[in-house]
């Protein structure tokens, strides 16, 4: 009878150990992808809207935009140019998976086709796609915590994001730093060599709606690091009611707010 | 005097002779000139050819057979069927050395840093090497390997201007057959070295994978054939025509209309030079021939003393006409032989290779005699040259001996 304890004790020992060996990768895994999942809803909400003064510093000369921007859930957003003169009016809509463009010169709305997806939007550093599949990233990548580090305002984590197997996504990975308290620190691309290629980070966080929010973030292309974009939030709400009609198209080529 | 040739042409001959640096003047002139006529035509034959092959080798094949309105619309809803039972056998004809199965439509493909058109093209590999030189362009990775391979070979330009390679994804985007856009990505599995319009525009995956990606189930997009080197191109696409009624069977004149046309202009082209090279020639045989007979007014004064009537010296000097052109002739004839034959190994053209992909030119040419050519044009600078040197000679009869022989000179 004496021995049979020992053995019990041995066969859960083993048990445990492999319970335990597992779990680390599993739940950092899940972790990894909790932590992206919490930084894109502090991001986005249920639904915001936000207005922002986009800056674009090209080799020629800065030109500065402002847009406002509603979303809900993930894939209804419109964004709305009201100045300066010249770009106030063009407006982009993304619905059901598709993004339409209008522009109030031509007075039409263009269906971007797939192909124009990864085209600047608006002469930006920010493509099409950037708009649309921010939040792909959650699904369409493996994650894994490679890091935790101490930053301004609290501990933040280090997520190395690769993309799935037969996914049509060009980068190599993504690394994403988070904040632990849900503040998108910094998104850094890179391609398949590991060499990176562009990088988005917060250059200031504040407060805006009522919880932590990079406020200001710029992205830069590894290969004109003298051009670079920055987007500056000077005012967002978050889980509003957005009436339905907003995101219709004909409410992009009419706008009714 | 019953038979003047008898009489005459030695003495053309001799005469000839009388003033070897005159002559060697005029045969010069001839040789050179009726040389370059001879070389030229066979050197621009050989880059014809050679052009010729190379671009149609690439991937246009003799001809090719796409559905009514795919060449001017190429898109996913003027795809075909796998040709029939009639296509079928009219393709396994003798004249025809292979055919294959292609699909070929417009896409886009997407880098880390680049997006880009191209024409995605979805080949059999097995059956492609019967009438395409591209899978053995491979320079870097391999071509593919089946139908289902799903990798994709690109250009070596292409890929420098994506920044990829190979072992590397790429993204191709295109439209699919429920005319949502279809986006996939694929493993570069090759690079090829083209010219670089090729390299730039199209990307090779395997027909089935493609098939799949684009939700067709076997339908293609053209069928590309090559024929035997000395099968009829127009009647056998005639009898094409015929087995599939309701396609659109095109040759690759109709393909490659620059190539055809350059191929057209090239037969004029010879006789523009021909021409240009006669006008000089005839420059040079109306000028020495005319010294040679000012020299001999005094000669002519006296054999039209002697009783020879004007149709005699004219005949005389227009033997001695021809028969140093014939001289000229022969030799440039024999330097154009020879020049052709020492260049029997090809004309390496490789180190202007990159000027040369502009004009869809292959690297080495290989001049031949073509002896039609050698006698059509010999014939032709003889006979105009001595239709030119008609008129020193008609000159030599008109003199009246009182005239010429009371003068000094």
């Amino acid at each position: 009878m004496a021995g049979e304890i020992p053995r019990r004790r041995l066969l859960g020992q083993i048990w445990g150990a492999l319970v335990v060996a597992s779990l680390p990768s599993m739940s950092m895994a899940q972790d990894a992808r909790d932590i992206l999942r919490a930084a894109f809803d502090n991001w986005r909400a249920d639904s915001s809207y936000a207005k922002v003064e986009m800056t674009v510093k090209r080799s020629n000369g800065t030109r500065t935009m402002t847009f406002e921007s509603w979303t809900e859930g993930e894939d209804r957003a419109l964004v709305r140019f009201v100045a300066p003169a010249r770009d106030a009016g063009n407006a982009t809509l993304q619905l059901d998976g598709s993004t339409y463009v209008f522009n109030p010169r031509l007075n039409q709305i263009i269906k971007l086709p797939a192909s124009a997806m990864s085209q600047s939007w608006m002469g930006s550093d920010f493509s099409y796609d950037d708009l649309a599949r921010s939040e792909g990233v959650i699904d369409d990548y493996t994650h894994r915590l490679i890091q935790t580090r101490s930053v301004s305002g609290g501990q933040a984590y280090v997520i190395e994001s690769v993309p799935k197997r037969g996914v049509p996504v060009v980068w190599g990975k993504q690394v994403l730093t988070v904040r632990s308290d849900g503040v998108l620190i910094s998104v850094e691309y890179f391609d398949q060599l590991g060499a990176r290629v562009r990088e988005m980070r917060a250059d200031r966080i504040g407060n805006l709606g009522g919880r932590p929010y990079p406020v200001e973030m710029t992205m830069r292309r590894d290969d004109e690091p003298g051009e670079y974009t920055t987007v500056r939030t000077v005012d967002a709400r978050f889980n509003i009611d957005i009436p339905s009609y907003l995101f219709t198209r004909s409410n992009l080529q009419n706008p009714r707010n | 005097m019953t038979d003047p040739l008898r009489t005459f042409v030695p003495l053309a001959w001799r005469n000839v002779w009388r003033n070897p640096r005159r002559t060697a003047i005029t045969l010069i002139v001839v040789a050179v000139g009726l040389w370059s006529i001879l070389f030229f035509n066979s050197f621009m034959i050989a880059w014809m050819q050679s052009s010729k092959d190379t671009a149609l080798q690439i991937l246009t094949g003799s001809g090719q057979i796409h559905a009514e309105g795919f060449m001017d619309d190429p898109n996913i809803d003027l795809v075909m069927e796998p040709p029939g039972p009639d296509l079928r056998t009219a393709l396994e004809h003798n004249d025809v050395s292979g055919w294959t199965m292609r699909l070929g439509l417009p896409a886009v493909i997407l880098s880390e840093y680049k997006t880009l058109p191209v024409t995605l093209t979805a080949v059999d590999p097995i059956g492609e090497t019967a009438v395409s030189i591209l899978p053995q362009k491979v320079v870097e990775g391999r071509y593919l390997a089946d139908r289902n391979d799903d990798g994709i070979v690109i250009g070596l330009h292409l890929a420098e201007q994506l920044k990829t390679g190979v072992g590397r994804r790429v993204i191709v985007m295109s439209q699919s057959a429920d005319n949502t856009m279809s986006e996939r990505s694929f493993d570069v599995v090759g690079l090829f070295d083209s010219d670089q319009a090729t390299e730039d525009f199209f990307a090779f995956t395997g027909l089935a994978a493609a098939q799949s990606f684009l939700g067709l189930d076997n339908q293609i997009s053209e069928l590309v054939f090559e024929l035997q080197e000395e099968a009829p191109l127009e009647d056998n696409i005639d009898r094409l025509k015929a087995a599939a009624p309701a396609l659109d069977v095109r040759s690759w004149k109709d393909l490659n209309l620059l190539l055809a046309t350059t191929d057209a202009f090239m037969g004029s082209i010879i006789f523009i030079w021909l021409g240009v090279v006669f006008a000089l020639m005839a420059i040079g045989i109306i000028n020495t021939q005319l010294m040679a007979v000012f020299e001999r007014m005094k000669e002519f004064g006296l054999l039209r003393a002697l009783g020879m009537k004007p149709r005699l010296v004219l005949l005389m000097v227009t033997l001695e006409s021809a028969v140093l052109i014939g001289i000229g002739v022969l030799i440039g004839a024999f330097i154009a032989a020879l020049s052709i034959w020492s260049l029997s190994d090809g004309l390496n053209l490789s180190r202007w290779a990159q000027a040369l992909e502009m004009i869809q030119g292959g690297n080495v040419l290989y001049p031949d005699y073509h002896p039609e050519s050698f006698v059509l044009f010999s014939l032709i600078i003889w006979v105009l040259g001595i239709l030119v040197a008609l008129w020193p000679a008609r000159k030599a009869s008109k003199y009246s001996p009182v005239e010429v022989m009371r003068r000094d000179t």
